[in-house]
């Protein structure tokens, strides 16, 4: 084994994030409190029920709604087509939990719908008749509207690459339009579907602050009831442990049943650039209808609502110190995504010109984190640091690190970091996948040491990859809640947890600046990363 | 006196498995050109990595101006070795145009004997200088890739089929100007090809790898009429190999063709049976002849034809006749060939 810089660079970076994820499974050779018992003869079914429930309504709705948008948006011309192409992923900026008090508000007793009935047609009963979006319907919605994107940005892309040739084939065999979008672009799009569908699977089993909101007992609830109430972290984790393998199961089953089939052509030459086609009359009408609902639905009405809030009461805008709100955001934003962005950099370079298994190995482990709830990320990494400040660091009669790491700027960093990880890593590795081999090698020959070739030929070539990487990362910090939540330092908020903390007093009013603001500073993001997000080019 | 560069009894492996073994060869004098032949997947490309450094070597030693590059225990690192590699696909930094890849080069050129204006111009190249490496063809990526390769000026270049992917009509103008170039700036070449004809006309010295070894090392001409194995005859694929009965110190005898004479190549006991290789020009046509054979395939070369004659044994025999000859045979017809039958060089196994 070749030992460098560089190897060692990136093994220590992956056993840093691979510390917690080890933490959750370590789990297993712990004892436990009677929680499970308890449990067990109480809630669990139900949890086991309403986890199943809430995932496979989220993924039917999430799959109809992306692949559907996708669909149209890939393969026809309508008016405004181009416009929902990228409106559509704003839907990103919402956070479950934001979605989550809007529907509860617009529909509840006297709520915004009521106000706009009054307003229109006078006084009347109108409470009765107006729909409640509270419990697990509302719930699925929340979490659909919020997470349909990962569906649509990966579906559409499988769609735009789709060549020309396969559709003109299904044409060419008498296919109705139909039977050539379930046997043929459906088909060829199931690996993108699928890695939407599970990424919208994680979000969904780990989301905390809509499930906290609608109190839908979930197993997420029995992970919080079992640190919180019980104070037991072992069974805490092995729920989480077992969400995970369950997610796992469901996708390798999926893996299984495409034997050996392949989804996409390797000839460059056989790709035929696709021809939309033109809508016209009452298609182009259900096809802007579609999209425009989609767009209404999943961003404006969000947006609207809070934005009502914050009209309708603005002594919530003065009362808070938006400012104070802005800079830590921004705060944890930039010094997260920094730190993000040059060990995932400094890693991926390090399993690129090491090429040793062990780091394939503690790479894959360590992207991981990301289908870990922030939740048992959080609980897991105070078990690690009190661990090893009663066991290390005291032993070796060190003051104690603790306020060091938890409760602190520096372990909310660390957590983000394990959690974001893989997103940083798996953005920067498929940039690099881009690059042949042979460049390095071409660089080697040319004189170039392997610092200067990282810094000379792979920094600049990254260049899109990193910035796309760091306005992702951001936009998730941004909407981030039970990490902050658990490990923010006294007295330091953002937006999210200004919106959650007045959410949860009941304040759903006050929540509305916190919010708007997130979502404007989210939407920013999004709109900066579209280009990357959404390309058609040659790439 | 030492060579310029020496492989001795070197085992080139990739991903553990051994590719080509026990290989010896050396480059007498700075400048000279060798060329290895082999089909494809053979480990031309290993040794050439393994020349630059990019892969380890299992087995002896590789030097370049006396210094040792890599043996068992040694491994220059390819940045240290001042070896320049042009790889057969596209290895130009994507995000670079084609002159900032050409210009890139790491090294002084304190030698000044690189003029990149000129190799620029002679490989055509001033019309896509401000072009991306997406924006060019296969072939202006590979002129542009061994420009690269020149400015930096090396000690040892090493091609990987260089000109694989450059269009025919222009092939040959490359190959002539190639040679021009790395003669003029006397710089030590080895390249790889699979394309005989391209070996033959660069190389200075060729060598063939086929079965994991280097079968023969040898000058061009050399390896085209005296191959020293029956394997690289069937390589070259420029003759076949018929049975014959060696009759006297210059003179053998094949049961279709009689008695042929000529000065073997290695002195062969008389009685001995042989193969014996017969290459397209070794029989002349003759339509007076008496000894005549059926004509079973013609291909029409430009310049000549080949005709393959089916003789009385069944065995074929390879005719080279210039395309402005008199008339023209069309298969099934009778071909004469003249006798008596005499080849320059004989080659027999």
């Amino acid at each position: 084994m070749r030992i460098n810089t560089w190897f060692i660079s990136s093994f220590l970076i992956s056993t840093v994030v691979v510390i917690p994820i080890l933490t959750v499974f370590s789990s297993f050779f712990e004892d436990t409190s009677n929680y499970f018992e308890i449990l067990r003869e109480t809630f669990f079914l139900e949890y086991v029920f309403n986890s199943l429930l809430l995932l496979f309504g989220v993924l039917f709705l999430t799959f109809f709604l992306g692949v559907g948008s996708a669909y149209i948006v890939s393969f026809y011309e309508f008016p405004g087509a181009n416009f929902f192409k990228w409106a559509l992923i704003l839907s990103f900026a919402v956070p479950p939990y934001i979605y989550a008090y809007s529907l509860f508000a617009f529909f509840e007793n006297y709520g915004t719908a009521y106000t706009i009935l009054k307003y229109l047609f006078g006084d009347g009963n109108y409470n009765q008749h107006i729909p409640k979006f509270s419990g697990m319907f509302g719930l699925i919605l929340s979490i659909s509207f919020s997470l349909f994107a990962y569906v649509y940005i990966l579906a559409r892309s499988s769609f735009l690459y789709q060549s020309q040739n396969l559709i003109e084939l299904g044409k060419n065999l008498g296919f109705s339009k139909f039977k050539c979008f379930y046997s043929i672009i459906l088909p060829a799009a199931r690996p993108a579907i699928v890695a939407g569908l599970s990424l919208v699977a994680m979000e969904t089993l780990a989301e905390f602050g809509a499930v906290d909101f609608f109190s839908v007992n979930t197993l997420t609830t029995g992970i919080y009831n079992a640190w919180i109430a019980f104070d037991d972290l072992a069974f805490a984790n092995r729920i989480s442990f077992f969400l995970l393998l369950f997610i796992f199961i469901l996708f390798l089953t999926e893996n299984l049943s495409r034997k050996k089939a392949r989804y996409h052509l390797e000839s460059k030459g056989g790709f035929k650039k696709k021809e939309k086609n033109k809508l016209r009359g009452s298609k182009a009408f259900f096809a802007f209808s579609f999209c425009f609902a989609l767009f209404f639905l999943s961003f404006l009405f969000p947006l609207t609502q809070m934005l009502y809030w914050t009209v309708k009461f603005p002594e919530n805008l003065f009362d808070l110190n938006i400012m104070d709100l802005l800079i830590n955001t921004l705060y944890l934003v930039s010094l997260s995504s920094l730190v993000l962005i040059i060990f995932a950099l400094i890693s991926n370079y390090g399993n690129r010109v090491s090429k040793q298994k062990i780091l394939n190995v503690m790479s894959t482990l360590s992207i991981s984190g990301y289908a870990i709830p922030g939740v048992i990320l959080a609980i897991a990494f105070i078990t690690f640091v009190a661990w090893f400040d009663e066991n290390i660091i005291k032993a070796l009669g060190f003051l104690s690190i603790k306020k060091i790491f938890i409760g602190s700027v520096l372990g909310l960093v660390i957590v983000y970091f394990i959690r974001f990880y893989s997103l940083a890593f798996n953005g920067i590795k498929s940039g690099y996948e881009k690059m042949n081999i042979s460049v390095d090698e071409s660089a080697y020959l040319l004189g170039y040491s392997k610092t200067k070739t990282f810094l000379n030929i792979h920094v600049p070539y990254l260049r899109n990859s990193l910035l796309f990487v760091i306005i992702l990362v951001s936009l998730e910090i941004v909407r981030e809640l039970p990490i902050t939540l658990i490990l923010r330092p006294f007295n330091f908020e953002t937006f999210a947890t200004t919106a959650y903390i007045s959410a949860s007093e009941d304040l759903l009013e006050a929540a509305a600046v916190p919010s708007l603001c997130l979502i404007i500073i989210a939407s920013f993001f999004i709109l900066l990363t579209s280009k990357y997000i959404l390309r058609e080019g040659s790439e | 006196m030492n060579n310029f560069f020496e492989i001795n009894n070197t085992t080139f492996r990739i991903s553990g498995s051994d590719k080509v073994k026990n290989v010896s060869f050396s480059i007498e004098q700075e400048g000279d050109i060798v060329c290895l032949l082999g089909p494809s997947g053979i480990g031309k490309t290993t040794i050439l990595r393994s020349i630059a450094g990019l892969e380890k070597i299992s087995e002896g030693q590789i030097t370049l101006k006396g210094k040792t590059l890599s043996s068992t225990d040694t491994h220059i690192d390819p940045e240290h070795r001042k070896i320049a590699l042009s790889f057969q696909e596209n290895s130009l930094f994507p995000h670079y145009t084609v002159e900032k890849n050409i210009r890139l080069s790491s090294r002084d050129n304190t030698r000044g004997k690189i003029n990149i204006n000129e190799i620029i111009k002679i490989l055509n190249l001033e019309n896509i200088l401000n072009h991306y490496p997406h924006q060019i063809s296969a072939g202006e990526a590979q002129r542009a890739s061994l420009a690269r390769s020149l400015n930096s000026n090396p000690d040892l270049l090493l091609l990987d089929e260089p000109l694989s992917n450059v269009d025919q009509s222009f092939k040959e103008e490359i190959q002539v100007k190639l040679k021009q170039i790395l003669k003029k700036l006397k710089i030590t070449t080895i390249i790889v090809t699979h394309d005989s004809y391209e070996a033959f006309y660069l190389g200075d010295k060729c060598g063939v790898i086929l079965d994991k070894e280097l079968k023969q090392f040898d000058d061009p001409y050399n390896v085209y009429h005296f191959p020293n194995s029956e394997k690289v005859v069937k390589f070259l694929n420029r003759g076949v190999l018929i049975p014959a009965k060696v009759t006297s110190p210059k003179s053998l005898e094949n049961d279709d063709l009689g008695v042929i004479t000529g000065n073997f190549v290695n002195p062969v006991p008389i009685g001995t049976d042989v193969k014996l290789l017969v290459q397209p020009e070794d029989l002349q046509h003759d339509d007076k002849s008496n000894l005549k054979f059926d004509i079973i395939d013609k291909k029409f070369r430009g310049t000549s034809f080949i005709y393959t004659l089916k003789t009385n044994t069944n065995n074929l025999l390879p005719v080279f006749v210039h395309s402005h000859h008199v008339h023209q045979h069309d298969i099934n017809d009778k071909f004469g060939i003249r006798k008596p039958i005499h080849i320059e060089h004989i080659v027999c196994f």
